[in-house]
């Protein structure tokens, strides 16, 4: 008994030891914005701290080369709500045609997803930027979000849940006299919020922190994701690593916010999408 | 029986249907018109050029680089992150409470931008950073991480496995709570070692979790972009240069459109034949040794 509370106290020390570890990165960056700038980067753990990092952040420096940090944070969640938003409603809507209604063609759609799905996406790159350019959405948030407005996984893991609701569901709603959006939004949604909710902080994640198109499909300042904004200032701002590390803070802490509010309904998701 | 309804089938896949043929279908043929033209991606003006473009691509230093390194860092990262994210769903699953408390933490890493992880890298092993310094101090010597090729793959691979290992640490420890317990106390019965215990049991039963892990690593190590992009650039010497690095720079830095849709459809095929392969190459492993 005692030898076993023991091997139980051992396991939960190298767990704890693990994560401690895994989640360094983080602890570093943390109290790297708000140490002194004469210890960041120099010390394992900062023992000094100032706010001086985050004010020279949001009020400029004396280097005067102040950026709109606050306005690239609205930019990411503009775009970021905006494409996981529509990858969401389309995944929704394709998933629900491809796994409860029959029609002439599902099949073809069904093996076109799936082609699209593991098609090398990197040819897509050049072509896709010359039709925004063409098209005049180059520098708006629409180019940055429509390129970005469907998730073929979204779409794949919908249609594996929706599957798996009973169709007796839908048959008494058809009594009712619902109709197929009715039947979608009012019965097999509600039915689906774990799933939701995997699928959306897995979209969210994934756009949040996407570089390479936020990068591409944008010129003018006021267009910068905050991801994009921190990229472009490394260099820079190597000089100020103290305010470098306050905006990756300011990237970094909602997202684990947001991730952390949901994380029971996270775990009740993922015990599906692992099955 | 659910009756046919074509109209509404085609309402609800509209949506997707139009982005697929305005994002998919087009650019793909467009990007085989592009790969044999010289188009400079401003100028009006382009001509045809027949397979210059490819065989350009083939025989350029850089390209050839990006080739080698994508199994580079095939092989150093895939089993870097299969050791580390089979190592968190083993000590997770070994706790008798708090398992979801640590499946949360172990997997925050995954929320990280690349950017910034480049940022906290870079800091921690520069010249004057904690790791440099310290190894100073207390063994004279220190390291130019970035400025040394298999170093900068090597970290590289760790920033990217230390993104993922809590993700696969989840569907790996999914699959761990899945074998029952009988079996492991008749091994133990039977005096089994652990070693025995682990390549006998946990990794057969294991398999197709592993599987799902191992196709999901394959695919990550072949689109590396953002952590070589901001901390590497490709560097030193072409040692972290990787497909989609090479892609931007051609055709977004050196604005050769032409040029960079060619290193594209080769990358694509390379890539897509190698995912290929090291697949059935996994499923034959597993075939062999009757994991199936």
């Amino acid at each position: 008994m005692v030898g076993n509370r023991k091997n139980y106290l051992i396991r939960y020390v190298i767990a704890t030891f693990l994560l401690l570890l895994m989640v360094y990165p983080f602890i570093y960056l943390v109290l790297n914005s708000f140490a002194d700038w004469s210890q960041i980067d120099k010390k394992f753990i900062p023992s000094d701290f100032t706010l001086r990092s985050y004010e020279w952040l949001f009020a400029g420096g004396e280097a005067e080369i102040a950026r709109p940090w606050i306005h690239a944070f609205f930019n990411s969640a503009i775009v970021s709500l905006g494409s996981t938003f529509l990858m969401m409603l389309i995944g929704v809507l394709a998933a629900f045609a491809l796994s409860k209604l029959n029609f002439k063609g599902k099949n073809f759609i069904n093996n076109f997803v799936m082609f699209h799905m593991f098609f090398p996406a990197l040819i897509l790159l050049i072509p896709t930027f010359l039709l925004i350019q063409n098209v005049g959405l180059y520098d708006t948030y629409l180019g940055l979000i429509i390129p970005k407005a469907v998730s073929l996984w979204a779409i794949f893991m919908y249609t594996n849940f929706f599957r798996a609701i009973p169709d007796t569901f839908i048959e008494a709603a058809k009594l009712d006299g619902a109709n197929n959006l009715q039947i979608l939004f009012k019965i097999i949604l509600p039915m689906s919020k774990s799933i939701t909710t995997v699928i959306f902080l897995f979209l969210f994640t994934e756009r949040w922190t996407e570089l390479l198109w936020d990068m591409i499909a944008v010129r003018s300042d006021e267009m910068l994701t905050l991801n994009v904004l921190i990229s472009q200032m490394f260099g820079p701002y190597g000089g100020y690593p103290g305010p470098m590390y306050a905006a990756s803070v300011l990237l970094t802490v909602p997202i684990i916010i947001l991730f952390l509010f949901f994380s029971k309904k996270f775990q009740e998701g993922m015990q599906f999408t692992l099955k | 029986m659910r009756k046919t309804s074509n109209g509404m089938g085609w309402l609800f896949t509209s949506p997707y249907i139009l982005f697929g043929i305005i994002f998919f279908v087009i650019p793909i043929v467009w990007s085989f018109f592009l790969a044999f033209t010289d188009w400079n991606l401003i100028s009006p003006e382009f001509n045809f050029v027949g397979i210059d473009n490819f065989i350009e691509a083939i025989t350029s230093q850089s390209v050839q680089s990006a080739f080698v390194n994508t199994y580079k860092f095939l092989i150093i990262y895939v089993p870097i992150v299969m050791a580390l994210s089979l190592t968190v769903a083993m000590v997770v699953n070994g706790l008798p409470k708090f398992k979801g408390f640590f499946l949360i933490g172990f997997f925050l890493p995954y929320l990280s931008s690349g950017v910034v992880t480049s940022l906290i890298v870079n800091g921690i092993l520069s010249y004057n950073g904690p790791l440099n310094t310290f190894l100073r101090e207390k063994l004279s010597f220190n390291i130019d991480w970035l400025g040394t090729p298999i170093a900068a793959v090597l970290i590289v691979s760790i920033m990217i496995a230390w993104k993922f290992a809590g993700y696969y640490g989840l569907i790996l420890f999914s699959g761990l709570s899945g074998i029952e317990k009988e079996i492991y106390e008749a091994a133990a019965i039977d005096g089994a070692s652990r070693w025995q215990t682990f390549w006998k049991i946990t990794i057969p039963m294991l398999y197709p979790a592993l599987y799902t892990v191992l196709i999901l690593a394959i695919g990550v190590s072949f689109g590396i972009f953002t952590e070589v992009y901001q901390l590497t650039g490709g560097g030193p010497d072409f040692a972290t240069n990787t497909w989609q690095m090479e892609i931007f720079t051609n055709a977004f830095t050196n604005l050769q459109a032409g040029y960079s849709s060619a290193i594209a459809l080769i990358a694509a095929v390379v890539t897509f034949v190698s995912i290929y392969i090291v697949r059935k190459l996994i499923e034959l492993w597993g075939r062999r040794n009757g994991w199936e």
